[in-house]
């Protein structure tokens, strides 16, 4: 029952009034980011974090986690009201949401949107409380070797399970891997690939390429469309609220299933995204009467927004205890965490404790937080995306072009971030998927040192990779997941052979 | 009119030399082994050349889909309306960013927001210059007073005594 006495010792970490304060005004501005088109969670934590270099690491990362959580609640709410997703993350919802807004019964489809993310996101914590110490312990036994089997699993996972052409993924992460070597090179000292570009000596910053690649890019994206707001009035009532929550109970199936799903696919990268949708289609499969989804059913919104805010909140797992992201954000996040000085990964556990409990008690009060908070400022939020869009666009590319400025304060980095928001624009408009390019810029440099090491280790034979069960079970599990694509191929191939020589 | 084939090739095309363009980069850094491991030029050269053979496939398989007669890559992949839309938001954009490296970020700031507001969305001349004003004193206030960040500056913020 360590964890628990350590979890204790957390919240005298957490609950103060300095950081309950840090938690509201990060759900504010997470929720903004959130219902604004262009800037997301990853987008938003990209640019707060160069605010955050100052301030000591606890605090920071309660406002950026609490950033996280509000913005996973903004993209529910525009999905809703609007027939907008905010994230990615939050498309399922629109199905069932917005012809529930549609039909007068907003209030019910945001309260049940709300609280079954609450629920879906605690019950991502809970699992985190429970199991990050052991993964830690279990991962402390990891060498080199264990370490790079572990990221070549994690990209595998990218390219097999991604959803997006798998080559499209693989160029998308070896741009990020390149990308990660320029600049100066850790094991050796040397510098690398800057072309004699002075500018380049520095490497190139993850946070100028995520704000160009979700802010920028998306922003392009969203004024191609043609976007027009037009949405469902909301005002939220208490006792709405309430009795929405007496229904609550009645989906406790649904909750569960979403759950475990949404906390399966994000302590592997599959992300939220993925974990909404595959909840969304079991609800409708094991569903008694699915043709009542997709014109209003309660079960279609708790399901996507459980299984989302399960995936989002369980991805903190596998940064925190093998330093390694489940989601874009996640990526950001731990970027942050190395630049405020601390190592992710088993060591931190050990070496920060009041860090790692205080960010896990943080997820329970922030969630809490996240759901008052949401609910009461609904109406206010649907009256921002009022403003027309030719006024919010043009702030909002303001905000991403000041943000990229302030990470390192290089002009350079300004045309950077055109240029990644130019490649964004491209790359999502022909399905290159972007978050394992993030993914490999913030982890590239671990992943190079894990290999370089398992090297030397080995004098350069790579079968040190196969060298005990552990790190052949890894790389095993790595190739099945690489190899996935391709039974699928090979099924359609031999379906197709068949019906051919049917005919 | 740009087919969605033709931006698939291009951009493939364009990922590829990109991965090239890392692999004689890395070249020069040397990918064998010296007596501390791989030499710094290894991972590099072989992450460059995973993207040039991934792009490569690409387009192999881009070209095989158009012979098959896929009808998703003859769709446009920027139609004229489209296109204006793009136009219309990314030129401004550019020019801010231009603006920015010249006159400095607040100049920038509320340049863009008068451009945006007056003559892309027709407001009236007092909305806009206070929307213009009031963001570009909302950074000005909350970067380099609350949070000690300077942005940059061009030859206007002197004169202004800032």
């Amino acid at each position: 029952m360590d964890n628990i006495a350590n979890l204790m010792h957390g919240f005298s970490v957490a609950l103060t009034t300095h950081h309950i304060l840090l938690m509201m005004a990060g759900v504010l501005l997470g929720i903004l980011v959130g219902v604004l088109p262009g800037l997301g969670a990853p987008n938003g934590v990209s640019l707060l974090l160069p605010l955050t270099f100052s301030m000591d690491p606890v605090s920071a990362i309660i406002l950026l986690t609490s950033l996280y959580w509000g913005a996973l609640f903004g993209g529910s709410t525009t999905s809703i009201l609007f027939n907008i997703p905010g994230e990615p993350s939050s498309v399922a919802t629109t199905f069932d949401g917005h012809p529930m807004a549609k039909q007068g019964r907003a209030t019910e489809a945001l309260s049940f949107a709300f609280l079954s993310a609450g629920f879906g996101a605690m019950a991502g914590v809970v699992l985190i409380t429970l199991l990050s110490g052991w993964v830690a312990n279990f991962a402390l036994k990891f060498s080199s070797p264990e370490y790079f089997a572990v990221y070549f699993m994690t990209f595998a996972s990218f390219i097999g399970l991604g959803g997006a052409s798998p080559l499209k993924a693989v160029v998308s992460m070896g741009i990020g891997f390149t990308l990660a070597s320029i600049g100066m090179d850790s094991v050796s000292g040397n510098i690398r690939l800057t072309y004699d570009f002075d500018v380049l000596l520095a490497g190139v910053s993850f946070l100028i390429a995520v704000i160009g690649l979700f802010g920028i890019g998306e922003l392009l994206l969203t004024m191609e469309e043609g976007l027009k707001f037009d949405g469902v009035h909301a005002k939220v009532r208490i006792r709405d609220v309430l009795t929405t929550a007496a229904k609550l109970p009645r989906y406790w199936l649904a909750l569960l299933r979403s759950s475990a799903i949404g906390i399966w696919m994000g302590i592997t990268p599959g992300g939220p995204t993925a974990a909404s949708f595959m909840s969304y289609a079991m609800a409708k499969r094991s569903s008694r009467n699915p043709d009542k989804f997709g014109k209003g059913e309660p079960e279609g919104v708790i399901a996507p927004e459980t299984a989302d805010h399960a995936a989002g909140s369980a991805a903190m797992l596998p940064m925190l205890a093998l330093g390694i992201p489940g989601s874009a954000t996640a990526a950001v996040m731990m970027g942050g965490l190395m630049i405020w000085g601390l190592n992710p990964g088993p060591t931190l556990f050990t070496d920060r404790p009041d860090f790692v409990w205080g960010l896990i008690a943080s997820m329970y009060l922030g969630n809490v937080v996240a759901v008052v908070v949401v609910l009461a400022t609904v109406p206010l939020f649907a009256s921002i995306l009022r403003i027309p869009f030719s006024i919010v666009g043009p702030v909002i590319v303001v905000i991403c072009f000041i943000g990229a400025y302030t990470v390192g304060s290089k002009p350079f980095d300004i045309w950077l971030a055109l240029a990644f928001g130019v490649i964004g624009y491209v790359f999502k408009k022909l399905d290159y998927p972007i978050a394992p390019l993030v993914l490999a810029m913030v982890i590239g440099d671990k992943a190079e040192d894990a290999f370089r090491q398992s090297m030397i280790f080995s004098q350069g034979s790579l079968k040190i990779f196969w060298s005990n069960p552990l790190v052949s079970t890894l790389m095993a599990i790595g190739l099945a997941l690489l190899l996935f694509p391709l039974i699928g191929v090979a099924r359609r191939g031999v379906r197709r052979l068949a019906t051919a020589r049917d005919q | 009119m740009i087919t969605r084939f033709r931006a698939e090739i291009t951009t493939a095309a364009a990922t590829a030399l990109f991965g090239l363009g890392i692999v004689r980069g890395a070249l020069e850094f040397g990918i064998g082994w010296d007596s501390s491991g791989p030499q710094p030029g290894a991972f590099p050269f072989y992450t460059g050349m995973l993207v040039t053979l991934a792009s490569l496939a690409t387009v192999g398989l881009t070209i095989v889909r158009r012979v098959a007669g896929s009808a998703q890559l003859q769709e446009h992949f920027l139609d004229g309306e489209r296109a204006r839309r793009v136009a219309s938001f990314f030129l401004p954009l550019f020019a801010f960013v231009v603006l920015s490296m010249t006159l400095g970020m607040y100049a920038a700031t509320i340049l863009y927001l008068v451009f945006a507001m007056r003559f892309q969305g027709h407001y009236g001349w007092l909305p806009t210059l206070a929307t213009a004003l009031g963001a570009a004193a909302f950074f000005y206030l909350a970067l380099e007073k609350f949070f000690q960040i300077g942005l940059l500056k061009g030859p206007i913020e002197p004169l202004l005594g800032l």
